[in-house]
């Protein structure tokens, strides 16, 4: 809904679609992306089309890069971001009981504790690039960080 | 590959993967930054690897019979030494340290004295069960932190605790309350989730609460409107709601519940209402977790009690162990000691002023493996192995659980462990005593 609201809302039916509504549907699922719509890119709709683009940034993932910075000066290791992460609890049956991952890694871990500080080890199967629908909204890396050092951002 | 128990902390962690060639740690995987702060301390630049003593006003290094003379001559010249520390070492070193007070007629006592250990006691006196840590990971679903911080102070506790699936059910998060009693928001409320309950309490008011809640749980509904020690009537309502209908809690006492207070025993009340709701209960139980600082801080009072039958300090006279009624602190105050012997502590630095000055003034002895504000001050100073690393050895995990401990490197200059060394100066005691 929140997208619908800054669409034209004309139903014009230039993207295709019947109307907007069902526009902003597609756009949330990822499957348009916000330049579809002709009217948008309009001089009059220049307010509407730069709040799209930021609300959409996360769901665009090829304009933005997603990164997940994890400050070294406020991890202490405690590893709750090993344990939480759902990527980590499918491939590395010890960490679902709070130990520590095997070492060498995994092929899919997204983190490891190593030397006292967390270590992202690769970014390409974090659910927020590899799964579908509501599960690409993951966060709990960032939510459960008791030191608030893990930021996930687009840059 | 193989795991490796940690000695940085109470928590004692077995999953650690350690890299070594036998000379070096090269890489240390799955502990935080306190365990790898530990392995560190093998190569670190304020170890003390050779023997200190004290000449002319100043430590210098010298031979390992030089030092051990003089230390055998310290405790000679001494009626009533203090031996105070131990938590530091392993069971086994804590084994010897009590035969040694025997043998010179000391007064024993560990850091748990001052820290945990008083609830310890009480918690037996008064039958509260304790819990282990893999209990709480498969059936805990009411976690309490009163007065703890482990993000902070045991950074992998709530790790374990609070984000761990368990083996009976595969959710973990999910169906664990988090309950934070504390007077300031600490690092531990950031893990807080929508359906966990934040108490932030009035600065010592923490009594008024557990005196309501004690009322509370017989009557019910009753709650003052105005809310108690500044906790907000809704939250107190939550708060006995998950009090009296969690199936297995847990409460985790930190350091915030033992300062000692003229007119209550803050401890001995909070475990009253333990027993309390526990008898009231049909399903469920609450039982207690003690959050410890130094790894093997549970050991001494286990270690005691299976020697002597008394948790906590002994006094000896003629060898023989006699009741007393001093504690550390009363002892120190009276300077009813004229010498110490401080085991793997820094007692200069964590005392109050008024009493390590006192200590200060005496002939020290100081067994410890690295330099702290004690060592600056000891007469003597004997190095020892890293017990955890380049010594074995048994400690009691925070939940009262012993763990063997692993060598993992030879320690530098073939340093004694702090078992060996203890035995070696009673062996040598021994002898002098018969000519």
């Amino acid at each position: 809904m929140e997208l619908y609201k800054f669409l034209p809302k004309t139903n014009c039916k230039k993207c295709g679609k019947p109307t907007c509504m069902a526009f902003s549907l597609d756009l949330l699922q990822g499957k348009v992306k916000v330049d579809d719509c002709p009217p948008l890119l309009e001089p009059k709709y220049k307010k509407q089309y730069d709040a799209l683009k930021e609300l959409l940034g996360s769901e665009e993932g090829q304009q933005k890069e997603l990164k997940i910075n994890i400050d070294d000066k406020l991890c202490d290791g405690c590893g709750i971001c090993v344990t939480v992460c759902p990527v980590n609890a499918r491939y590395c049956p010890s960490s679902l009981s709070g130990k520590a991952p095997e070492y060498p890694p995994e092929e899919h871990q997204l983190f490891q504790v190593i030397g006292g500080k967390c270590e992202l080890l690769k970014i390409e199967h974090c659910r927020r690039l590899d799964a579908e629908g509501r599960e690409r909204e993951c966060r709990v890396c960032e939510t459960y960080c008791p030191r608030e050092a893990v930021k996930i951002e687009y840059v | 590959m193989k795991r490796f128990t940690c000695s940085g902390c109470s928590l004692l962690c077995d999953d650690i993967i350690v890299q070594s060639d036998g000379l070096f740690i090269s890489e240390v995987i799955g502990a935080c930054l306190k365990g790898k702060e530990r392995f560190d301390l093998v190569s670190a630049k304020n170890r003390i690897i050779s023997p200190l003593i004290r000449k002319d006003g100043e430590l210098k290094e010298a031979s390992w019979d030089e030092a051990i003379k003089k230390a055998i001559e310290i405790i000679k010249n001494s009626s009533i030494p203090l031996l105070y520390g131990f938590s530091n070492v392993s069971c086994e070193a804590q084994d010897a340290g009590i035969k040694l007070a025997q043998k010179i007629d000391g007064f024993i006592d560990s850091n748990a004295s001052i820290c945990q250990g008083k609830i310890f006691n009480k918690a037996k006196s008064l039958g509260i069960n304790l819990t282990t840590i893999t209990e709480i990971i498969n059936k805990g679903d009411l976690i309490i932190l009163w007065g703890a911080n482990p993000a902070e102070t045991v950074p992998r506790l709530l790790n374990k605790v609070l984000f761990s699936r368990g083996k009976f059910r595969m959710t973990g998060r999910e169906i664990k309350t988090l309950v934070i009693v504390d007077p300031i928001k600490t690092a531990s409320f950031r893990v807080m989730g929508v359906r966990d309950l934040p108490l932030i309490i009035e600065p010592n008011k923490d009594i008024d609460l557990i005196r309501m809640l004690k009322e509370e749980c017989c009557t019910a509904n009753s709650i003052p409107s105005q809310g108690v020690a500044g906790i907000d009537k809704n939250d107190l309502k939550r708060l006995l709601l998950h009090l009296t209908g969690a199936e297995n809690g847990v409460i985790i006492l930190g350091q915030g519940v033992i300062q000692p207070h003229p007119d209550y025993d803050l401890v001995e009340e909070l475990l009253e209402l333990l027993q309390m709701i526990n008898k009231r209960q049909e399903k469920g139980r609450i039982s207690l977790l003690i959050m410890g600082g130094h790894f093997n801080m549970a050991g001494f009072d286990h270690v005691a009690l299976s020697a002597y039958g008394v948790s906590g300090h002994l006094e000896f006279k003629h060898n023989q162990m006699v009741k007393t009624e001093d504690t550390l602190v009363s002892k120190i105050e009276k300077e009813d000691f004229d010498s110490s012997i401080i085991v793997g502590t820094d007692p200069i630095s964590h005392l109050p002023h008024s009493l390590s000055s006192k200590i200060a003034k005496k002939p020290l002895i100081l067994i410890d493996n690295h330099s702290t504000a004690t060592s600056h001050i000891a007469d003597v100073v004997l190095p020892t192995a890293i017990t955890g690393i380049e010594s074995g050895g048994l400690a009691y995990r925070l939940d009262q659980v012993p763990i063997e401990l692993n060598k993992l490197l030879n320690p530098p200059n073939n340093l004694p462990s702090d078992e060996e060394l203890l035995n070696q100066l009673h062996g040598l005691l021994n002898k002098g005593g018969s000519e």
